[in-house]
């Protein structure tokens, strides 16, 4: 579409700095304002930083590399032009000789020329870039106008202002202004009640109350979380193809908290980079780790999981390096920065201090789901207890007796089949693919660490017996496996996998012989070469999936093996019978290995060995383990659990109880899980991860191995911090960073004042636009450190300026002075964010659920939408007060984003964004006027006008202003609206529009002559109450007649017309 | 475009300024329809309509191609089985490759001894050119002297999300602009009542989502508005119940009224652009539902596209893309998934090239006939190709399929300056590299925008301290492919 004017989004820096360049022609040249800017843009490619690209072994980003002798004579020589070869080159009129070379497509103007002859001239003196030198808390400037002056921060304003030769504008309105101070704290416009409240406030510090009120509301934290969860990237699904839900709402409900709190930005950083490694961490903390769960998942069939957990690891640290830093560290993924002074090397030492994470996740505790789980289980004992009442027998028979009876029978024969197993100790564990193993009680051993599509666990056991006949492989289920294991398959994909499921390629074990040294973390490594293979003559199974019976793990085909289908959440085993005996000398270990070559993360999570020296022919009991062994104790010395344990099994698989079983596992199913959310844990020193360079930043090229460590350029890590990811955490909020709080107060500024202090918000590297107030954003960023990093205090700080309470008006004399309002004559007038649209709208309408957190909802949105993308997700739209949420409750899915967002240039949050765009399209306009949530607010709002009008028309048109802009209505715009109103009307009244479907309402179908008109009536006042009901609003006790619905119509019109003007969508 | 956007684009706040005192303060706008003077006065002044951000600008040199077709095979169809015929392959059937060809092998599920598969459909040599095709197109052989094949392309990613992503915006990793995105970027638009840039996907979706027609760090403005498939094709465009177009005017009007009083009094040129916003957005609402009426198109026509108008199909989504285009659209995406066959790719093939040979060709003929081939580019690619070796397991129950290819495959183009009658390049025997003229993705990409008269180098937007294009460092022009290079 040919979109229309929109300069905001296109304004760039270069007009208006320009001038402030030249100003300086005759000064003294400052080297990172004048000098740097030219070399960075046009030199730095091929003579900076980046050692690979580097031409001519010359490098001018330093004094030294500029002043060093090459080919016996340095570039430049300080205080000689003439002498100097960098002037020479960059003046000269030959092609072949000249600076940068035609074929780089860069070229210096005369300005730029002069510049940087007149720079070697004074000395050629470098300095550190602005933003890498720590802020210092600078004086105040002089300013003339002191009466104007509310805080620091318009010191710094007005003298900039006044030497671009403007002045500021009026104080807004207090309408204008307490609407504006509402939507930027808390991100909804305020009642018409809250406004009267501050207007007619008489106190003269009624406005600093009214911030500090909105301070205090639970909204605030929903408001600001809004742009850190852009930073980031928070989402409801992992992305790329398969894009499935996700459960991390816990992590965005902690950040809206943790604003709520005022919890100290250094703290916050420290939660969310490493809450899980703070000594005791809390729940909370944990949770908070959420931040770097964030990044997406590929699910794609065929992926290597390795290589995406690779890219996660590479949008960490890029992320972290646009959060904290501001800066583009992704620049040194693939080589070193070619302008700011960080190496490729130290990339990756940052990236070690992430390497060496796993990616859980946590059960949160819940007291509540506690109890209920405890209340089910208990019933299910209870009903499992009295299942021997319901065996059938008999009239007049005791059933129990005959349960008894027949589970003695049963006994007898299962105790044939049973073996003496006994589990064996895991001494030893290693995997090809990183995963790690925890040993339980029962000798079992839990996967963890990465989850690899396919791995060879290889474990090492202390055998215990002097002969093995026959080994045993439990697969056991595990509450923390997907679907409780005992695979670990995430997903179920059509009728190839089933989550929870694993796929066993092939089994093979070997008798280590006495004295042959084994190593933890070699294990995979080793020779087997003198490794006894153990012959394996048959293989049992207690239960397998179709054809993937347990001899598959003998056939040396690793695209076959054993599996268990859909019996996920049970425990299965396979028994393999020995060719021969098997002597163990005393000090021999079994070595296992278990291959696992399948797809989609189909290995196992939990499975434990055991073994068995009793004589062939030996197969599989087909029971669970603990019912095998209680078995073989003779029931009068089993212990009363073990005696359950038989009898429990006993009364679960008898034929005569399978209706009663069911029933008790229907009930089993609806036991309530606890919300499990993304989080990170780190990994044990002992399978600490090894961090290399990538050559290139591909994942296939590693070389040489790095430790963590941090750019030599910023402030050297904390004295006696940890070098891991909690030291990386308090080296960031460390007071000596010069970067992290001028960062986040730039980004503050941003979001008030619709652009930043340094424009650039995501990039402060030498590269970055200059900021346009130095002295303000120092100031700014060592008051809030000084202020104990709160984020509350900052915000009442600039708030509560002069500056921030300018009207908006646009004067001519400002516009052509300064177009972009660089120096803040007035206030920004900015359309509003994605979500505020909505949320403006639903809450002008008296609509808006104020629920704080929890799942994420649907609300309605067009058809079609998600079914863009691959796995076309069903958007079920959520009812009742779900409808109305706000919009940071939005579901977020990554590759179909709820389309409003989009249109109104809300980000996928598939990486994170620091600096949203602002455009004005046609799509904008057409989703305000037709789109199905501004309509039913559109009728909730009108029903309101109706159900309880005010004296007259323009009292109900002045009421709905109010409601809508905040501010009176003029005259005019009464007129004009009473107009609109009027015709309307008309149209109604003459059957031209129908009300019924305006109003949402569905008309009750006509039938001929078989209903009276009372019946109609009646059907159709029972279909405005459903309407309303569905919209939530007041139903009234009279049925409402064809005149009142068509009343409820026009000022549908109505509200809708005021819903799409350009006001409405502002903050002004 | 030119220098980054940076100090050009600063003329466009210059320009509303100047626009501003002129019409808004100096006139006085009164009761004057600010759009409609808006609207006037773009279509007499050219120069004004810089401040557009979607304004048609001048290419970097003559163009060959006004507009794009991109027919998105996702999914990765097997060139061995369409384009690229290896009687090698049928040759040594089921038995093993030499090693070295299968060692440097990147497989997803494939196991590294898997045999060679032969082609699993005939091949002929077509039209003059005697291009090879195989049998499983018969309609693409029709149009043989009109394309050009392409048998030697190669790409970086393995996964379909990745390669997806990589072949429509340059990279791999979601949030870089799509190539419809920098062409607009570079060149404006020419519609004026519809996307400059729109997506179409003959149902389900894609598995590289939103972001294989992203602006990414471009604005918005520039991003590809996906179609739906079935009903209206603009989320939104049509009027909410009740609501008449004349209800809907009257609407606009109001809404317009007040926005005008509020430009009085507050002064903001963004109160200008959301009026003439409104006023576009009612025009596309006419125009998106005169799109969708197919019942001025000859049943011939419907009949050669095998077109059913209302279905959700490829068919009606490849007319959809010339009535786009002869609407001043300047770049179409058309994505059909359906292609990923890691079994029976021969009975795969069977069904996705009844679903699109026909239309594909068609579109081919039609623009052909309608005198628009010359300067409409059509392109036929899925991200990556298959491998010639086969893949089958038992447990997965897949036999007789092939895996992921991206190290050599084919695509085709059509129209806009490319040779007619022509294939280029070739892989080795067994077709499992280049072997001749390799084309990197890139390569196309460099080779598209080349053709629409862009230099790739050129067309670059600063985004996080340093300057962005679709090619990132790489990108050749390739020459050979185009008429009279």
């Amino acid at each position: 579409m040919r979109s229309v004017v929109c300069w905001t989004v296109f304004v760039l820096s270069a007009v208006a700095f320009g001038s402030t360049v030249s100003s300086h022609a005759d000064d003294v040249v400052d080297f990172a304002r004048d000098v740097r800017p030219i070399l960075a843009s046009k030199c730095f490619a091929c003579h900076g930083p980046d050692e690979d690209a580097r031409e001519a072994d010359l490098r001018l980003d330093t004094r030294n590399g500029a002043t060093a002798v090459r080919d016996g004579s340095p570039a430049v020589v300080p205080g000689k032009p003439d002498e100097s070869p960098l002037v020479e080159r960059v003046e000269s009129a030959d092609e072949d000789e000249r600076m940068p070379p035609p074929d780089s497509k860069l070229t210096l103007n005369d300005a730029e020329k002069r510049m940087l002859r007149r720079w070697v001239e004074q000395g050629a003196h470098y300095s550190k870039h602005w933003a890498f030198v720590p802020p210092k808390r600078p004086a105040f400037p002089d300013v003339a106008d002191e009466d104007w002056i509310r805080n620091p921060i318009d010191r710094f304003v007005l003298a900039r202002m006044k030497q671009a030769g403007l002045s500021p504008s009026p104080e807004a309105d207090r309408y204008r202004l307490v609407r504006r101070v509402y939507l930027d704290l808390i991100g909804l416009p305020p009642t018409p009640e809250e406004v009267d409240a501050v207007v007619n406030d008489p106190r003269p510090d009624a406005y600093e109350r009214l911030v500090d009120r909105l301070l205090a509301s639970p909204h605030y934290g929903e408001r600001w979380a809004r742009p850190w969860l852009d930073l980031a990237r928070y989402a409801d699904t992992n992305g790329y193809e398969k894009d499935r839900p996700r459960t991390i709402w816990p992590y965005r409900d902690w950040v809206i908290d943790a604003l709520n709190h005022d919890m100290p930005f250094d703290r916050f950083t420290i939660e969310q980079i490493a809450g899980d490694m703070l000594p005791h961490a809390t729940i909370a903390q944990r949770i908070a780790t959420g931040f770097h769960r964030n990044t997406m998942l590929n699910e794609e069939g065929g992926v290597e999981v390795e290589q995406f957990r690779y890219e996660s690891l590479i949008d960490r640290v890029n992320t972290t390096g646009a959060v904290w830093l501001g800066l583009t560290v992704g620049c040194s993924q693939c080589h070193s920065h070619k302008f700011d002074p960080m190496t490729q090397t130290e990339y990756y030492r940052l990236l070690a201090f992430f390497n060496n994470a796993d990616e859980p996740e946590l059960a949160i505790p819940d007291a509540d789901i506690a109890r209920r789980r405890a209340r089910l289980r208990a019933e299910i004992e209870q009903r499992e207890r009295e299942l021997a009442t319901k065996w059938p027998a008999a009239e007049g028979t005791d059933p129990r007796e005959e349960a008894r009876r027949r589970q003695h029978a049963w006994e007898t024969e299962q105790i044939r089949k049973t073996h003496d197993w006994h589990p064996l100790r895991p001494v030893l564990t290693d995997s090809r693919k990183g995963t790690t193993f925890t040993e339980l009680d029962d000798r079992s051993l839990l996967a963890g660490g990465n989850r690899p599509n396919n791995d060879l666990y290889r474990i090492a056991f202390e055998v215990g017996t002097d002969h093995l006949t026959g080994l045993r492989l439990e697969a056991l289920p595990h509450e923390s496996l997907p679907a409780g294991g005992p695979g670990r398959a995430p997903i179920s994909v059509g009728k190839i996998i089933t989550e929870g499921d694993f796929l066993l390629s092939e089994f093979r074990a070997y008798l280590v012989p006495p004295g042959e040294a084994l190593e933890a973390r070699q294990l995979v490594r080793h020779s087997t070469e003198n490794w006894k293979p153990l012959a394996i003559h048959r293989v049992t199974a207690s239960h397998a999936w179709k054809d993937s019976t347990g001899d598959k793990t003998q056939d040396g085909n690793l695209d076959t093996g054993w599996r268990i289908g859909e019996e996920t959440g049970k425990a299965h085993h396979l028994v393999f019978e020995l060719a021969e005996p098997v002597a163990v000398p005393p000090g021999a270990l079994l070595v296992v290995d278990l291959e696992q070559a399948y797809i989609h993360n189909m290995v196992l999570g939990r499975f434990r060995i055991s073994g068995t020296s009793d004589r062939p022919p030996l197969a599989s009991s087909g029971l669970p383990a603990e019912v095998e062994s209680a078995l073989r104790i003779p029931p009068k010395r089993r212990s009363p659990q073990q005696a359950w344990m038989v009898q429990r099994h006993f009364l679960r698989t008898a034929p005569e109880l399978k209706d009663e079983v069911a029933r008790i596992d229907a009930l089993r199913a609806t036991m309530p899980r606890f919300v499990r959310t993304l989080v990170m844990q780190e990994r044990l020193p002992q399978v600490r991860r090894t961090t290399h360079r990538h050559h290139r930043g591909e994942y296939l090229k590693p070389k040489e191995v790095v430790t963590p460590g941090v750019p030599a350029f910023l402030h050297s890590f904390p004295k006696g911090a940890p070098r891991n990811r909690l030291g990386l955490a308090r080296w960031l909020v460390d007071r000596r960073n010069p970067l992290v709080a001028r960062v986040v107060v730039n980004r503050q500024w941003q979001v008030l004042f619709g652009r930043g202090i340094v424009k650039t918000s995501e990039d402060f590297g030498t590269q970055s636009s200059p900021p346009s107030h130095p002295k303000l954003l120092d100031w700014l960023a060592v008051e809030f450190m000084d202020r104990g990093w709160s984020l509350k205090q900052l915000h009442r700080l600039i708030v509560t300026s002069a500056t921030y309470r300018q009207s908006s008006r646009v004067t001519p004399e400002s516009l052509a002075r300064d177009p972009e309002n660089i120096w803040l004559s007035h206030a920004p007038r900015v359309r509003l964010e994605a979500e505020q649209v909505r949320d403006t709208i639903l809450a002008a309408a008296g609509m808006l659920t104020e629920r704080i957190g929890g799942p994420s909802v649907f609300p309605p949105q067009p058809e079609g939408v998600t079914s863009l993308s691959y796995g076309s997700l069903a958007w079920k739209t959520s009812s009742g007060a779900d409808r109305f949420r706000r919009g940071i409750y939005t579901f977020l899915k990554r590759t179909a984003p709820y389309a409003m967002y989009g249109t109104f240039d809300a980000p996928t949050r598939e990486t994170c964004v620091v600096r949203r765009g602002r455009s004005n399209t046609p799509l904008q306009a057409l989703t305000l006027l037709n789109d199905v949530v501004i309509m039913e607010a559109a009728q909730g709002l009108a029903w309101q006008m109706v159900h309880r009008p005010a004296t007259g028309d323009d009292a109900s048109i002045r009421r709905l202003f109010r409601r809508i802009l905040t501010r009176p209505a003029r005259d005019t715009e009464v007129d004009l609206l009473r107009g609109f109103l009027k015709s309307q009307r008309g149209r109604l009244a003459r059957g031209e529009l129908d009300a019924a479907a305006i109003c949402g309402v569905k008309r009750p179908a006509k039938t001929e002559n078989s209903k009276g008109r009372r019946e109609q009536d009646a059907e159709l006042a029972a279909a405005v109450r459903d309407r309303l009901r569905h919209l939530g609003q007041a139903v009234p006790d009279k049925p409402v007649d064809a005149a009142r619905l068509a009343e409820w119509a026009a000022w549908t019109t109505l509200v809708r017309a005021l819903f799409n003007l350009d006001e409405t969508i502002t903050k002004e | 475009m030119q220098g980054s956007g940076r100090g050009e684009t600063g003329n466009d706040a210059a320009a509303v300024t100047r626009r501003y005192f002129l019409r808004d303060c100096a006139m006085g706008l009164g009761t004057v329809a600010l759009a409609d003077l808006l609207q006037r006065e773009e279509r007499a002044q050219g120069a004004e309509r810089r401040t557009d951000p979607l304004a048609p600008k001048p290419p970097h040199f003559a163009p060959r191609a006004k507009r794009v077709i991109f027919l998105f095979m996702a999914g990765g169809p097997s060139q061995a089985d369409l384009l690229d015929y290896k009687p090698a392959l049928a040759k040594y059937h089921n038995q093993a490759p030499p090693r070295e060809m299968v060692e440097r092998l990147r497989l997803a599920f494939a196991q590294r001894n898997a045999r060679l598969l032969a082609p699993q459909y005939a091949f002929k040599k077509c039209g003059q050119s005697g291009a090879e095709i195989s049998d499983a197109m018969p309609h693409l052989r029709e149009i043989a002297d009109d394309i050009t094949i392409i048998r030697s392309v190669h790409g970086d990613h393995f996964n379909h999300a990745p390669a997806q992503i990589f072949f429509n915006t340059g990279s791999g990793l979601p949030g870089r602009p799509s190539m419809g995105s920098w062409i607009l970027y570079g060149l404006g638009s020419q519609a004026d009542d519809l996307p400059g840039f729109v997506v179409l996907s003959s149902g389900g979706g894609t598995s590289g989502g939103t972001a294989n027609f992203s602006s990414g760090f471009l604005p918005t403005h520039f991003a590809g508005v996906p179609f739906r498939s079935q009903g209206d094709p603009i989320v939104d465009v049509r009027n909410p119940a009740g609501v008449d177009d004349t209800l809907q005017r009257a609407t606009i009007d109001v809404v317009r009224q007040l926005n005008e009083k509020r430009l009085q009094q507050v002064g903001d040129p963004q109160i200008a652009s959301r009026v003439a916003a409104y006023e576009m957005a009612f025009r596309m609402q006419r125009r998106a539902i005169e799109l969708m009426d197919y019942s001025k198109e000859t049943s011939a026509t419907l009949e050669m596209y095998g077109a059913q108008p209302g279905k959700a199909t490829f068919a009606n989504q490849c007319l959809l893309a010339r009535r786009l285009v002869e609407r001043g659209v300047r770049f179409v995406n058309v994505y059909l998934k359906g292609w990923d066959h890691h079994s029976n790719v021969k009975g795969g093939l069977k069904s996705m090239c009844g679903k699109s040979d026909r239309a594909a060709a068609a579109l081919v003929k039609d623009l052909k006939q309608r005198g628009m081939l010359d300067d409409t580019l059509v392109v036929w690619a899925g991200e990556f190709g298959r491998t010639p070796i086969v893949e089958a397991n038992a447990t997965l129950g897949r036999k007789a399929g092939r895996d992921h290819h991206p190290f050599a495959f084919s695509i085709w183009m059509a129209g806009g300056g490319v040779k007619r009658g022509f294939t280029l390049g070739a892989s080795d025997e067994l077709g499992f590299y280049c072997a001749e003229d390799p084309v990197h993705i890139h390569d196309i990409q460099a080779t598209i925008m080349h053709l629409m008269g862009l230099d790739h180098k050129r067309v670059t937007f600063t985004y996080q301290g340093r300057s962005y294009r679709l090619t990132d460092v790489h990108g050749n022009i390739v020459h050979k492919l185009m008429e009279h290079a």
